[in-house]
């Protein structure tokens, strides 16, 4: 027999296990391409999206989201392509003792299975790769993805299949070398293979949970098998957990975010055209625009005092939230830090200028409560301002350690938050310094807050009397339509990013029917000697089924506690977790769990269907 | 379906058994008729492919004839599920594989063990009994090792003390000194008359000289029908 016909008759010989492995092998390298594509395009389509949209702080949040799910994506595909191959050829050290046994010279037997080794990755890897591309262009055209569409990124192709087609032979190799340097006796006993050792002393399972001991007694004896398939099931729940409770909780927190930001049951009160500015300046969340400019200091714009003193003797009404707002040129205060270690000063910061929505507040009486990083105002005439999270990424370095000037006044930056008014390109800043600023004694908006016990539809109406009866101009608007556009708007983008996690938990299952049926596969012998000796097809299942549920568990503790740490500790932060998140998630992730028990049941079944005599041989 | 019509344990009548490999249609048994009497030893003999290892495997209810009539231990096998012929297998009948078969990860103990703890019997009583069975086939000292590390011998007298373990009525070997040396041979041998002294009905397939002069009753096969039947 030539070199070159053996590996290819062998495979062709063991069309179950070829077969099994390369089918694996594509579906493992195929998800992972289609996956780093599909991300890719969801990534660009949030970028483009985002460009004129959300805030800075948002677009983050979904660009670290899909980074760090793409990460993990490619590892899960990377462990999963290490396994198969190391089972296949791990599967293979008996038939290396065999032909070593029948005098074949040890570096003819290792070139024998290095070349199989070989064809079957270079099949997998390239099969994979074709797959990939043609699941990218099924899915983009069925779920058309109109602000996605570009080009796939063809340089992703050469990427996996390198990397994945090294880890392959890397990892496929390893058993190889090893079967190489045993003894053709040792490498045809079941003891090297399991790791068995002696010593375990006899005693008998008892009669209460039998099949329980039976399927555990088999785990734990091939260790080595049942850490392999844990250590792949842990990083898959933590792609899982990440990509799910991930998705769920920033989906939430930036809800949230925005809720908190601009208030929920809040009704403004302020001219026509004002009340018009107002809602086009947080519909510039998802993507209005602004036509011309727009004269905050117009007089007819001031909102007199006789109504804030009508709105505050009016019952059930928690506040009144009295801001002037305008548009201003504003200008980054460099500042310096000194190491502490060499005393030497360090310059923060640069003298960057730019527009920016100034927003006069009284600290005591804001209705909104923002995500913040630093604090809020505290003096109601300091100088002090919180910034918006686009101004601060767009014009400071360390915004905490600088200030802004506005005209000739410099305010020291003492936060820095989330807000949609103005796509986060806002300054708050105490009503009193700016009222002083641009000689306006009046506000130019009211938002007022009801309290919770109020009618809201009677003290509404008696604010409608109350307010327009005096003044024709002003207008009573209740904002939840324009936060619910606002809330909706960031639940869409949130929604095309959660097909990512499903499609990673579909063709992380694949993946792991193939493994499954390989490990299965392993036990073939074993389990139709069992039957021979009087087991029934059904406890065969059932003790696989116990195997698959340890197995299932003992990773999913695993992976769920890292994938929630990794999730609230690095993805999302200031996260929002309500107890209805938590129960979402944990839903999600037993329903996950109880699909791939469901799965992973369906070799038992075929295994116990199969006649005896087929399995034995 | 209980049938109990003359004192035969196994009772086959116009067996055929036919697979097909790919194209090819292979008939192993043809229009075979056999009966074997309560502790009788029947020795099976033919060459290979003549289709003994698929007789035994049918009388032992883990294969299916392909048309004909198997009865067994009054139980006609052919219409039965899988799960009776399961419980058939582990409670009536004793098979000794020709390749020993034991599961590699269990040890010695634990392979002689499984077929009782199926049956769910008490721990003192399975403890007691693979002890008794392990100094039968002379492998006590070996209770706690991996028949990996045993030798031929050595694990087809575990082979046999797992086929004893819940005491069937039958006793099925197929060429149980097919891969021994004459050493080994004869100690399965001694087993095989030690079985057939205490009332067991066997039926072993065989070209051991010693193990047919042990039998009853000699069935040749050749090219899946009955050649010769001597008593």
């Amino acid at each position: 027999m030539s070199e070159t016909s053996f590996p290819v008759n062998d495979l062709l010989r063991r069309k179950l296990q070829t077969s099994l492995t390369v089918i694996t092998l594509t579906l493992s390298v195929a998800s992972t391409l289609f996956l780093l594509l599909f991300s890719e395009r969801i990534g660009f389509g949030i970028a483009s999206v985002t460009e004129d949209t959300l805030t800075y702080g948002l677009s983050v949040v979904f660009s670290q989201f899909i980074l760090f799910v793409g990460i993990l994506i490619f590892a899960v595909g990377a462990v999963i392509t290490s396994f198969i191959v190391f089972l296949m050829m791990k599967q293979r050290t008996k038939d290396f003792g065999l032909i070593k046994a029948a005098g074949c010279p040890n570096g003819l037997v290792f070139g024998y299975f290095i070349t199989e080794l070989l064809m079957v990755t270079f099949s997998g890897c390239v099969l994979g790769v074709g797959l990939g591309f043609g699941a990218d262009f099924a899915v983009s055209n069925i779920f058309d993805f109109q602000a996605h569409q570009k080009p796939p990124n063809l340089w992703l192709a050469p990427l996996v299949f390198a990397a994945f087609f090294a880890l392959a032979l890397i990892f496929g190799a390893k058993p190889m070398l090893y079967a190489a340097r045993l003894s053709p006796i040792k490498a045809l006993s079941p003891v090297q293979y399991f790791d068995l050792s002696t010593g375990h002393k006899f005693k008998p399972l008892s009669r209460f949970g039998l099949t329980l001991k039976m399927a555990l007694r088999s785990l734990f004896r091939r260790q080595s098998a049942s850490v392999r398939i844990i250590i792949l099931l842990s990083i898959v729940f933590v792609l899982l957990t990440v990509s799910i409770s991930g998705g769920i909780i920033a989906n939430e927190t930036t809800q949230s975010w925005i809720e908190n930001a601009v208030g929920k049951d809040i009704i403004i009160i302020a001219h026509t055209s004002m009340v018009a500015q107002y809602k086009l300046l947080l519909s510039k969340f998802f993507g209005a625009k602004e036509n011309g400019d727009f004269n905050y200091l117009d007089e007819r714009l001031a909102i007199p005092s006789t109504v804030l003193q009508q709105l505050n003797s009016t019952p059930k009404i928690a506040t009144v939230d009295a801001r002037l707002i305008l548009k201003e040129h504003v200008q980054e205060v460099s500042n310096f830090t000194i190491d502490p270690e060499t005393l030497a000063t360090i310059p923060v910061g640069d003298n960057r200028e730019g527009d920016s929505l100034i927003v006069g507040v009284d600290p005591q009486k804001v209705t909104a409560t923002w995500s913040i990083q630093g604090q809020f105002l505290n003096m109601d005439d300091g100088f002090e301002a919180v910034i918006g999270d686009s101004i601060s990424h767009a014009m400071f370095s360390q915004p905490l350690f600088q200030s802004i000037r506005l005209q000739n006044w410099t305010f020291n930056i003492v936060g820095v938050c989330v807000d949609p008014i103005n796509n986060g390109k806002i300054t708050y800043i105490p009503i009193k310094k700016l009222q002083n600023l641009t000689s306006t004694s009046n506000p130019n908006i009211v938002l007022v807050k009801m309290e919770p016990s109020a009618d809201r539809s009677a003290t509404l109406a008696q604010i409608k009397d109350e307010i327009t009866s005096g003044n024709s101009d002003l207008t009573v608007f209740e904002l939840d339509k324009v936060l619910q556009e606002n809330l909706s708007f960031l639940s869409s983008a949130w929604s095309t990013v959660m097909l990512l996690p499903f499609f990673t938990l579909t063709s992380a299952t694949l993946c792991l029917i193939g493994y499954a049926m390989l490990a299965a596969e392993e036990q073939r012998q074993e389990f139709a000697i069992l039957r021979a000796t009087g087991a029934k097809p059904k406890a065969i299942i059932v003790i696989l089924a116990i195997q698959s549920i340890v197995v299932l568990l003992s990773s999913f503790a695993v992976g769920i506690s890292l994938g929630v740490i990794t999730t609230l500790l690095i993805l999302v932060p200031k996260p929002v977790v309500t107890s209805a998140t938590v129960l979402e998630v944990a839903a999600l992730l037993f329903t996950a769990l109880a699909g791939m028990f469901l799965l992973s049941l369906y070799p038992a079944a075929r295994l116990a269907k199969t006649s005896i005599l087929k399995n034995m041989t | 379906m209980t049938m109990e019509l003359d004192d035969s344990v196994v009772s086959v009548h116009s067996l055929c058994k036919t697979y097909q490999l790919g194209e090819a249609r292979v008939e192993v048994l043809k229009d075979l008729d056999l009966s074997v009497a309560r502790g009788n030893f029947t020795a099976i003999c033919g060459p290979s492919g003549s289709g003994k290892t698929t007789l035994l495997n049918i009388i032992s209810g883990i294969d299916k004839p392909t048309s004909g009539q198997v009865i067994v231990l009054g139980q006609d096998l052919t219409i039965q599920d899988e799960d009776f012929l399961a419980e058939f297998r582990r409670d009536s009948v004793g098979f000794v594989f020709q390749s020993y078969n034991l599961v590699s990860t269990l040890t010695v103990a634990e392979n002689v063990a499984f077929p009782m703890e199926w049956s769910r019997k008490p721990e003192a009583e399975i403890e007691k009994r693979v002890a008794e069975l392990l100094e039968t086939v002379g492998l006590q000292h070996r209770a706690n090792h991996f028949p990996a590390q045993l030798s031929g011998g050595e694990q087809q007298r575990v082979a046999f003390a797992r086929a004893l373990a819940n005491d069937p009525p039958l006793f099925l070997a197929d060429e149980p000194t097919g891969n021994l040396d004459t050493k080994n041979g004869q100690k399965i041998t001694q087993m095989l008359q030690m079985l057939k002294a205490n009332g067991k009905t066997i039926i072993a397939t065989t070209h051991d000289a010693q193990i047919i002069k042990l039998a009853d009753q000699k069935v040749c096969l050749e090219d899946g029908r009955l050649a010769s039947e001597d008593e």
